[in-house]
Order: structure tokens, then C-alpha cells, then sequence
């Protein structure tokens, strides 16, 4: 799900950045806030960061005693994505494997569907292998299927999520290839 | 978020502080993304530079995955399910996936059914044919 947050930061700005003119100071705060922020990437509680949408709050500089940078607290909203156990979304087939595939779910490449959570199908060997059944379309690559997260996992170094996804449920499954 | 075991978006417990937190629709996160490319690109000749991976992952997803493109019916589709006392995560589930039926919209939000809500059948039929309308005259 995409979340709109509100969220402090602490942006700081090198000595020798620093300007007289107050709007050249706004726009490398600005700035340096964008560059932290695509950098970040994710965060365990908000998930990953996709774009600042607006600057609401710049607070007073603090000087820093050692190298003279200034430390500005900024409040800022942006746009975060985050994935919940129990919440149905759709993905993505971009990885066809012997026991289940990988799907992509906006910023998650890894949204893995294990083929026992896959009621009915079965794995076909093959130059581009699938996952057949009989009553249901073709899982395969570049098909989108409809999933329930069962289960997410926050990678620390790697700063990115994991997540388990299945189709035991109602109205699960591929909807066919992507257009 | 008191244990990370009990989340469950199937019943709405996804924290308090993600149950206040707004969330946005695809279609309106398509939106807010392409507008913001469009910013960058005029800023600089390469702008597939300048946005993370985050962002050009987030804006493919979004454009495949809204059902309504036409910024007026995406915010029709916001206040048409603002009127039935959704928490914001299950009216974007819903916008989201766009369900058919009345069994398929409770299967993708089963938290519509749960005791002391007032969504009935009639109630949740109503609102799936307003949103069939948007999308017909979209």
C-alpha cells in the first residue's frame, strides 16, 4: 500500500554550502534533503521511500561545534510504500523457478510465491518453464496474479523488504498477461 | 505496532499509526509520480538520472496498475468511496483492485463484514456500480 507521511529529518548543511541569500540555503536543503532521501531507499517502519512531495517546516539551524555545518530539523510529507501481512495486491511474474515463482510489486522485486501456496498447479519444465493447472490460467512469465501477503521480512543490510505472498484464497490468482 | 505476529490487513490491524496514516491509490500515486518526473525533466536532459531506483520501480508499477487514468475520475472515485465510512487503506484496497462483485469486494476487504459496520450487501453493491460508472465514462 502507498502511504502518505508526514516526517522530521535532520538535513545538514556544510559550512562552506552556506549562504547569506536565504532562498540559495532553502534550495540546498531542499537539495540535500532529495539526495539523503533517495539514498535512505527504505526504512523498516515506513517502507521504502519513493518521493518528497512538499518541505512543510524548515527549523532553526544548529551550528555544529567542530566543523561549523548547520543542522536544520525539516518536516517534509512524501510518499512511502509498505506491504502488510493480510493485504491483497497484485504483481508481477519476472522469475519462473522449480518451486514457485518471484514476483514484482511496485518497489519489491522479491515477493516470493512458494509453488505449495499455489493450490492446483504444477511445474512444467521447459525453455521458458510455467506453472499449469486445469482450471486456472497459466502462471507464467510476465502474467499478473492477484496474491495475499502471508508474510514480510525487513533485510537490515540490504535495506529492502521481503515478502511471502500466496493464492489460497477467493479471487487469487493470474489474470492474465501483462498488456 | 504492539508485536509484529498480530498484523493482519485482513482485519485492519496494520498499527495505529498506519490506520491514521493516509493512504493513496495507485491511480493517485501514478498521478503524484508523473508529475514529479515531468518536474525533473524539465530540470535536467536526463532525468532517469536523477530518480532513484525506488521511484522508477514505484512509477512502472503504478502505470500498469491503475484502473482509472483521467485525473477527474480519480478523484471522483476518492469521494465516491469517502461516503461509506471506509478507513483509508480499505477504500484504496478497493480502488485498487476495483471488484466486481459484492463476494469478490468482501474476499479482497474482509474487514468491510466485521461486526457493528454498517456495510450490507446493498450498501456494498451500491458503491461497486458507482465505481463502474466512473470507469465507463472515464
Amino acid at each position: 500500500m502507498f502511504l502518505k507521511v508526514k516526517l522530521p529529518w535532520n538535513v545538514v548543511i556544510p559550512a562552506e554550502s552556506l549562504d547569506t541569500k536565504g532562498l540559495v540555503l532553502q534550495k540546498s536543503i531542499i537539495i540535500r534533503l532529495l539526495d539523503e532521501f533517495a539514498a535512505k531507499k527504505a526504512t523498516k517502519d515506513l517502507g521504502y521511500l519513493l518521493a518528497v512531495t512538499t518541505l512543510d517546516h524548515i527549523g532553526e539551524g544548529k551550528v555544529r561545534q567542530q566543523s561549523g555545518d548547520v543542522l536544520f530539523p525539516v518536516v517534509f510529507s512524501g510518499i512511502t510504500f509498505k506491504i502488510f501481512r493480510g493485504e491483497i495486491l497484485e504483481g508481477v511474474v519476472h522469475k519462473v523457478l522449480k518451486h514457485g515463482v518471484f514476483l514484482k510489486c511496485g518497489p519489491i522485486e522479491n515477493a516470493y510465491l512458494s509453488c505449495i501456496k499455489m493450490p492446483g498447479y504444477s511445474y512444467t519444465v521447459g525453455e521458458n518453464p510455467v506453472f499449469r493447472s486445469e482450471k486456472q490460467p497459466t502462471i507464467e512469465k510476465d502474467v499478473v496474479v492477484r496474491v495475499i501477503v502471508i508474510g514480510t521480512k525487513w533485510l537490515e543490510a540490504e535495506r529492502e523488504f521481503q515478502a511471502l505472498v500466496s493464492l489460497d484464497g477467493d479471487y487469487l490468482g493470474p489474470l492474465g498477461p501483462e498488456s | 505496532m504492539s508485536g509484529e505476529e498480530e498484523e493482519n490487513a485482513a482485519e485492519l490491524k496494520i498499527g495505529d499509526e498506519f490506520l491514521k496514516a493516509k493512504c493513496l491509490m495507485n491511480c493517485e500515486v501514478a498521478l503524484i509520480l508523473e508529475r514529479k518526473y515531468d518536474q525533473l525533466q524539465q530540470m535536467s536532459d536526463d532525468p532517469m538520472n536523477q530518480v532513484s531506483q525506488v521511484f522508477e520501480k514505484s512509477l512502472q508499477y503504478v502505470k500498469r496498475f491503475s484502473r482509472y487514468k483521467n485525473p477527474d475520475a480519480v478523484r471522483q472515485v476518492r469521494e465516491i468511496l469517502s461516503r461509506y465510512q471506509l478507513a483509508e487503506f480499505e477504500l484504496c484496497v478497493l480502488g485498487n483492485l476495483c471488484p466486481e462483485t459484492v463476494e469478490e469486494a468482501i474476499a479482497m476487504v474482509p474487514s468491510i463484514r466485521t461486526k457493528g459496520r454498517a456495510h450490507d450487501d446493498e450498501a456494498i453493491e451500491k458503491m461497486l456500480n458507482d465505481l463502474s460508472l466512473i470507469k465507463k465514462f472515464e
